[in-house]
Formats: C-alpha cells, sequence, structure tokens
C-alpha cells in the first residue's frame, strides 16, 4: 500500500525546471513567512523537488499521521482478525505491548474482534518494550507456557532486546510478534529485522501471505514450547494485518507433540527403581506443572526421596511433599535425574544453548550460550567442560523428562508386585518422617541465623523477609522477583510447594527484569486467585518503573516490597577492592555507585504511576504492620508498593 | 612471588592473632567511636558489615582474631594488598597507610568495638516463634 502511495505522490509532482523551482521555493518560503498553517494546508509548497520528501512524508514525520479515507480500503474480514483468532485457539491469554505504526491491525482487532473483545488474549499495555518482554518471561515461567510481547519494528527489538537475552538464557517460551511496515517510517524497518536477535532466540520467521501467516504462528508457538524452548520471534508486515481475508479457512491448530524415552528405556528405568533398596529422585525445573505433578506421582509411587531446586527456579518438586528431603538413609543404590544430573540415568532435555552456534550467523560469541564456550582474553582457547563433571553424569539421555516419566509410571504400574508395594509404603513412612525432622531442623538453625541484627535501623534484609512469611503462608502465592541481591532469606525460611512458588533469576543478571517478571507473573496470578511478591532492589527499579503503571492500570494482585539500599553495592565493592589493590583513596569508590544526595522517594514513584504505598520505612519495628496493609491491598486486587530502607545486603 | 609473599605474611599474622585470641583478653580502645562511624560509612565498610556491623559478613560477637586488639586490626588492614584481581572482586579490600592512617585505624576499631549485640532471645520474636510453630504445625497439600 506505502509503494503505491509513493507512485502517486510521485505522479503528483508536477514537472519542473529551474525556473519554476527557484519560483515555486520562493512562493513556499514566503506562505511559510506569512503564515504556518497555510503552509501546511498547501501541499504544493513541498513539490518543488524532486528530492524534497512529500507532504505526507512530512505530516508522517512530524507525527501529524491521519488515517486513510475509510472508502479507499474497507476490508470486512482483515487478516489480522484470522491471527487474533489463532491466539486465541492457541490459548494465548495476554499480548503486551506498547503502541506502534507497524501493528495497528492486531491491535485493533484484539480490541474488537471475539465475543467478548479484548479478551483471550486480553491486550495488556505497557510503557517500555523491556518490560513487555519481562511480562512475558513472568508470567511464562508461573504457568510454564508462553503469552505475546508485541514489539514495533526494529525501534521495538532493539528496546526488547536485553529481556529477549533473558528469556533466551533461561529458555523461557514466549512469542515475539514484531510489525513490520515498509512504507512507513525508513528507520523503524529493515529487511531482516529477527536477524538482530537471531543469536539469542530458538526461531524465528517472516511470512509473506496471511496463510502462512497463520502457519507461522502455529508453528512458533510449538517451537516455542518443544524442548529446547525458548524466545520464537515472527515479523508481521503490515499489509497482511490489513489484507482482505475473504473466505480463508483457519485451519486448526495442532499442539506441540513432545517426545519421551521410548518403552524399554522406560522398563529398564522402572526396573531399577523397583529393584533398588532405596531410589533416589533428583528433580530440577521441568517445563509445566504437569511436570511437577507427574514427578510427585513417581516419587509416591516408588517411595523415592526427591530432592527439588523450588527455592532456587519454578517447576521443580514441593518443597514440603513428604518425600521431598534427603530421606531416611541417605546411602542411594539408583538414582534418577530428572532435569537434575545423576551419577546413574539423567534424562534431561536440551536447552536453547545447543542452538546457538549455528543461530550465531555473525559468530558474535555471547558468553555462556554457546555450549562449553567462555569467552576468554583474545587468544583463549574455549573453557572445556571438566572431566570429572563429565563422569558425575552417569548415562545422560537428552529427552524431556516430563514427557518420560508417565511412560516410566505406566511400566511400574504393570511391573509392581504386592511384596514391593508393601516395602515401598514403609519406606516411604520413613521418608516423610526424615524428611519433616531434616525440614524443622534447618528452619530452626536458619531462624537463629535470621535474628542476627533483628532490631536495626535501616532494617536487614532476613527481618523484611521474616515478617513477610507469615502474612502470606496462607495465601497463594508467587514470589516473582529475583532475590540473590537481597538476601535470598526465602529460601531458608518459606516453604516452596507450587511450580510458581518462586521463579529464580533473571537469566542472564541483567537489571531491570525485577518489576516487569512481578507484573507478568501478576497478569496470570490475577484471574487464578494468587497473590505475587516483588521483593524490589531499588537499582532494578530505575529502569523501566512505568511497569507500576501497568500493574495500577490492569489492576493486578502485586506486593513490591523494596529493598532499598540506596546503592550498588556489589560493584561498589569492585571498585573498593581495586582502590585498596593499587593504594589509593578507599573513600572514593562510592563515586558512581550510590543512589543519594538526593534519595529517591519510591513511595511517591508508586503513587505517581497509581500504585497505592507507603514509605520509607527504616524503623523495623513499623515493617509488620505496613507489609499486613500491603497485603490486604493486594488480596483486594490493588497493588501495593512499600518502601523499605534496609541493611546494604 | 609478591602473591606468596604476601599469603606468608597473612597466614603468620593469623596464626600470631588466633594464637592471641585464645590467650588473652580484648585489646584497649584508644580512638574515637563517633569518628570512626563516620570512616566506617566514607571507606564503603558498611557495603559488607552492614551499618552496625551486621550484615553479608558479621563483625559482631565473632570472635575474630582480628578484632582482638588494634594493632591486628591495623596489620590486617594493611597486609591485604595484592596484585591487581582479573575478574572483580567483593573481598575485603586492602587499606593502606594513605587512604586510613593509623589514627583512623583507631576510631574505627573504637567504633566496631562500641556496637552493641543485637540478636535478642528467639522467644523474645513473636515472628519468628510463630514461624517455627506453623511449620511444625503444616502438613502438606497437593
Amino acid at each position: 500500500m506505502n509503494k503505491n502511495n509513493t507512485k502517486d505522490s510521485d505522479r503528483s509532482l508536477p514537472k519542473t525546471d529551474r525556473r519554476k523551482f527557484l519560483k515555486g521555493a520562493a512562493t513556499s518560503a514566503a506562505a511559510l513567512a506569512i503564515s504556518p498553517t497555510a503552509k501546511a494546508q498547501d501541499p504544493s509548497a513541498y513539490n518543488a523537488s524532486y528530492t524534497a520528501p512529500s507532504y505526507q512524508q512530512m505530516q508522517r514525520d512530524a507525527g501529524m499521521v491521519t488515517p486513510p479515507e475509510p472508502d479507499t480500503r474497507m476490508v470486512v474480514r482483515p487478516g489480522s482478525d484470522l491471527m487474533v483468532q489463532a491466539l486465541k485457539e492457541m490459548g494465548i491469554e495476554f499480548v503486551t505491548s506498547n503502541p506502534g505504526s507497524s501493528f495497528e491491525g492486531i491491535q485493533e482487532s484484539i480490541a474488537n474482534y471475539g465475543d467478548p473483545p479484548n479478551h483471550l488474549p486480553e491486550f495488556i499495555t505497557a510503557l517500555h518494550e523491556e518490560s513487555s518482554v519481562d511480562m512475558a518471561n513472568g508470567y511464562a515461567k508461573s504457568e510454564g507456557r508462553p503469552m505475546v510481547a508485541m514489539l514495533h519494528g526494529t525501534l521495538g527489538i532493539q528496546h526488547a532486546s536485553m529481556s529477549i537475552f533473558q528469556a533466551y538464557h533461561t529458555g523461557t517460551p514466549m512469542l515475539l510478534l514484531v510489525g513490520r511496515d515498509v512504507g512507513f517510517i525508513q528507520a523503524h524497518t529493515a529487511d531482516d529485522m529477527a536477524a538482530m536477535c537471531r543469536s539469542f532466540t530458538k526461531w524465528d520467521a517472516q511470512p509473506t501471505s496471511l496463510e502462512e501467516c497463520i502457519d507461522t504462528l502455529h508453528e512458533a508457538y510449538r517451537q516455542a514450547v518443544t524442548p529446547p524452548t525458548g524466545p520464537v520471534m515472527v515479523v508481521i508486515d503490515i499489509e497482511l494485518q490489513k489484507e482482505e481475508a475473504q473466505g480463508f479457512q483457519l485451519p486448526p491448530f495442532r499442539p506441540a507433540v513432545i517426545e519421551g524415552i521410548d518403552a524399554a528405556t522406560a522398563k529398564n528405568i522402572a526396573q531399577r527403581l523397583l529393584n533398588a533398596n532405596n531410589p533416589r529422585l533428583e528433580t530440577g525445573p521441568f517445563r509445566t506443572p504437569e511436570g511437577v505433578e507427574s514427578a510427585v506421582q513417581l516419587a509416591e509411587l516408588v517411595g523415592a526421596s526427591t530432592s527439588t531446586t523450588a527455592v532456587a527456579a519454578s517447576m521443580s518438586f514441593p518443597q514440603r511433599h513428604p518425600m521431598c528431603g534427603p530421606g531416611a538413609d541417605t546411602n542411594y543404590d539408583f538414582i534418577l535425574g530428572l532435569e537434575a544430573a545423576s551419577p546413574d540415568i539423567t534424562l534431561k532435555r536440551p536447552i536453547v544453548n545447543s542452538l546457538t552456534a549455528e543461530r550465531d550467523k555473525m559468530s558474535i560469541g555471547f558468553g555462556s550460550l554457546r555450549e562449553n564456550y567462555v569467552p576468554n582474553p583474545p587468544g583463549a582457547e574455549p573453557t572445556p567442560m571438566e572431566e570429572d563433571q563429565r563422569a558425575n553424569q552417569g548415562t545422560l539421555l537428552t529427552i524431556d523428562a516430563q514427557a518420560s516419566i508417565p511412560i516410566i509410571i505406566s511400566e511400574l504400574s504393570r511391573l509392581i508386585t504386592p511384596e514391593q508395594q508393601r516395602v515401598i509404603n514403609e519406606r516411604k513412612a520413613r521418608h516423610a518422617t526424615a524428611n519433616r525432622e531434616a525440614f524443622l531442623s534447618a528452619l530452626a538453625d536458619a531462624v537463629e541465623e535470621k535474628k542476627r541484627g533483628w532490631d536495626l535501623s535501616p532494617v536487614s534484609t532476613a527481618r523484611l523477609y521474616a515478617e513477610l512469611w507469615p502474612l502470606i503462608m496462607n495465601e497463594d502465592w508467587c514470589l516473582a522477583s529475583p532475590t540473590n541481591f537481597s538476601g535470598g532469606h526465602h529460601r531458608q525460611l518459606w516453604e516452596h510447594n507450587k511450580p510458581y512458588s518462586f521463579l529464580g533469576t533473571q537469566g542472564a543478571g541483567g537489571m531491570g527484569y525485577g518489576l516487569g517478571a512481578s507484573v507478568g507473573a501478576a497478569l496470570a496470578a490475577r484471574s487464578r486467585g494468587r497473590f505475587v511478591v516483588n521483593v524490589q532492589c531499588d537499582g532494578d527499579l530505575n529502569y523501566a518503573p512505568g511497569a507500576l503503571w501497568t500493574a495500577a492500570h490492569h489492576e493486578l494482585p502485586m506486593l513490591a516490597v523494596m529493598h532499598n539500599n540506596r546503592a550498588w553495592h556489589q560493584e561498589y565493592m569492585f571498585v573498593q577492592y581495586l582502590a585498596g589493590v593499587r593504594g589509593r583513596g578507599t573513600e572514593r569508590g562510592h563515586i558512581g555507585c550510590v543512589l543519594r544526595d538526593p534519595f529517591i522517594d519510591y513511595s511517591k514513584m508508586a503513587e505517581s504511576y497509581g500504585v497505592a504505598s507507603e514509605g520509607p520505612i527504616e524503623d523495623p519495628t513499623l515493617l509488620a504492620a505496613a507489609l499486613n496493609r500491603g497485603v490486604e491491598s493486594v488480596k483486594a486486587g490493588k497493588p501495593y508498593l512499600i518502601d523499605v530502607i534496609t541493611q546494604p545486603r | 612471588m609478591r602473591r606468596v609473599l604476601i599469603g606468608t605474611i597473612t597466614f603468620l599474622l593469623g596464626s600470631i592473632a588466633t594464637s592471641m585470641a585464645y590467650s588473652q583478653e580484648l585489646g584497649p580502645v584508644n580512638g574515637n567511636a563517633e569518628a570512626g562511624a563516620q570512616l566506617y560509612y566514607d571507606h564503603g565498610c558498611h557495603g559488607c558489615h552492614g551499618y552496625s556491623g551486621y550484615g553479608r559478613q558479621d563483625l559482631n560477637n565473632t570472635g575474630s582474631p582480628w578484632l582482638m586488639n588494634v594493632e591486628v586490626f591495623r596489620a590486617f588492614l594493611r597486609a591485604r594488598a595484592n596484585e591487581a584481581p582479573i575478574l572483580p572482586s567483593t573481598s575485603m579490600p586492602n587499606y593502606p597507610q594513605n587512604s586510613l592512617s593509623d589514627e583512623m585505624v583507631n576510631d574505627i576499631y573504637a567504633y566496631i568495638r562500641s556496637l552493641p549485640d543485637n540478636r535478642p532471645e528467639t522467644e523474645d520474636i513473636p515472628t519468628l516463634l510463630n514461624i517455627l510453630e506453623a511449620a511444625g504445625q503444616r502438613e502438606f497439600k497437593k
């Protein structure tokens, strides 16, 4: 369409010679001097030169875009309606974005198509593309399935790129839809926009027809959720969104088929589990809550004590399940690794960095993305995996554990004898008692540790977590923010029993993730009666605080508790250490590393974005009451922020 | 070679300090604790040790041999010069004479020694008692 428009405007250009050009230019200049309004109303004033921008281009560049005349292009069944219908059939709950000039077709369809409109998916307004992708990250980590972040052209991709990079590190499935409008602002478009992120997306495509676009959306979903899971990108031209679909029938969506182990291997594993006197399961993060359920079923079926990574990431074994813990006897005679390493047999799905060597066409060589690759100083060889690390893996089967467990369970159900069942039941009882004692003993030790500096002002980070726990322990909660900089005291004090209890770290250690991810988790939580906790670092919040407005606007159940230590203390120490090594001024290490003079008032910041808030709180005796007010607000459907001034770390 | 030498000195200092810790009472305090509090903040001690001696690495009531007396403390601060590290480090920095004078070290030492104990009895903290009690009562539910 825009190409045609360009031709139209070219045709409207008068043939001109130098004299006419000068005359025209002089006339235009005079018109400008007399009346800017008159200039804007007289397109011919800009058409004096072949190289001069058209009136329409000038209008667009100035942001004065007017919609096309309705009779020029009336579409009854726009292509974007079908795209949104495809998203509905894939179960996409949310599309998050801030508006752009390349996906207005899809945006309009979300707003107006369907009954009810703006539902499944719902358009979530973000204030920054980085926040959009972080939201998709938090949502997927808590639900185990993707949502959509929509990006505007070259600029949107670049804004979003760091968040995509982090999602790639954690293998988080998400759909990134990118609008492309060739004829509009040229700086916003490119031939191969997905190339900007190709090194750290799993898959991408740029369909050239509506039919291909629908197939591509279906395939994108399958690619995102099939191991190795990860972010995928589809670039969609505006023309396809606006195209008349006429009688095009939407093909049915075929879900991904994820393969598990074969029956013979499953039988072998089942027999070894049954033959063992003290079998053990080591579990890591599964793909979805169904994987966690299967692991629980397996542990109960064979009476195996089981490890968990639930205090480090989502989708792992429930921490207080009777089988979770070291068990009554730590001399395990068969260990099955399910997304975690085992010296006997490990089932582990492939991860996206196995694709990076192929996807990184420009050989950027991002650290930690390629397998066994660490960017070393120039000339150094890549660091290989340690030999003993390989040896400890035993038999490693690169296969999805979640898809494999039901096959093992099926074999077990056939093989198990009544006598074996009796032995298993006795073992389970012993494990349950031992695991309970181990948990309570560790908790008692942790309490002694966490009370250090209990009454200090500013508030100790341990007290922040301790005061919060009794207020939420009976809620259906999700801790969505990373906690590595605030001490991570929940690991020892809280109980992580749900697949979404704790969503883990940023992925690549990038700052600015915590708030966006928490808002994304709160999107999932809103309709599920859940409660999202965000222990929010002050430095992290300042990257993209606009996500607070998204929480307020969409009434998301998120309690943000500031870990406001008014500095980047880790980096402060880096400078301090080097100053000491170099034998000079250790009193100037704070330069560039502190957030003081002036202090930032996060309560006011939240208030300005429409989030109820209070603080700053330095007196620890005031903390519990403030947290209680926050919890009540969130339970009533209103996000809340409490600015707590804390000890540095 | 320099690293080995520094390591040896640090080890010897540690050995001496450890033996002192078991054989002697805490040494005298001669500095100004109030001035020391400001120096403690200005030189970034609070980043790891908290504003009042509790943090990632506690100073209060640790029985650390490095805090037995100001001479050992000063030697500890001075002996940590090292070769420039390849990786960023949050380890304890070195504090040379031109950064912290002996008098300033005395003041910081006085401040550290003045820090009160802040570990209440668990029985006096209802929040922590609540956490322990609830965990004991709770049964796992799917």
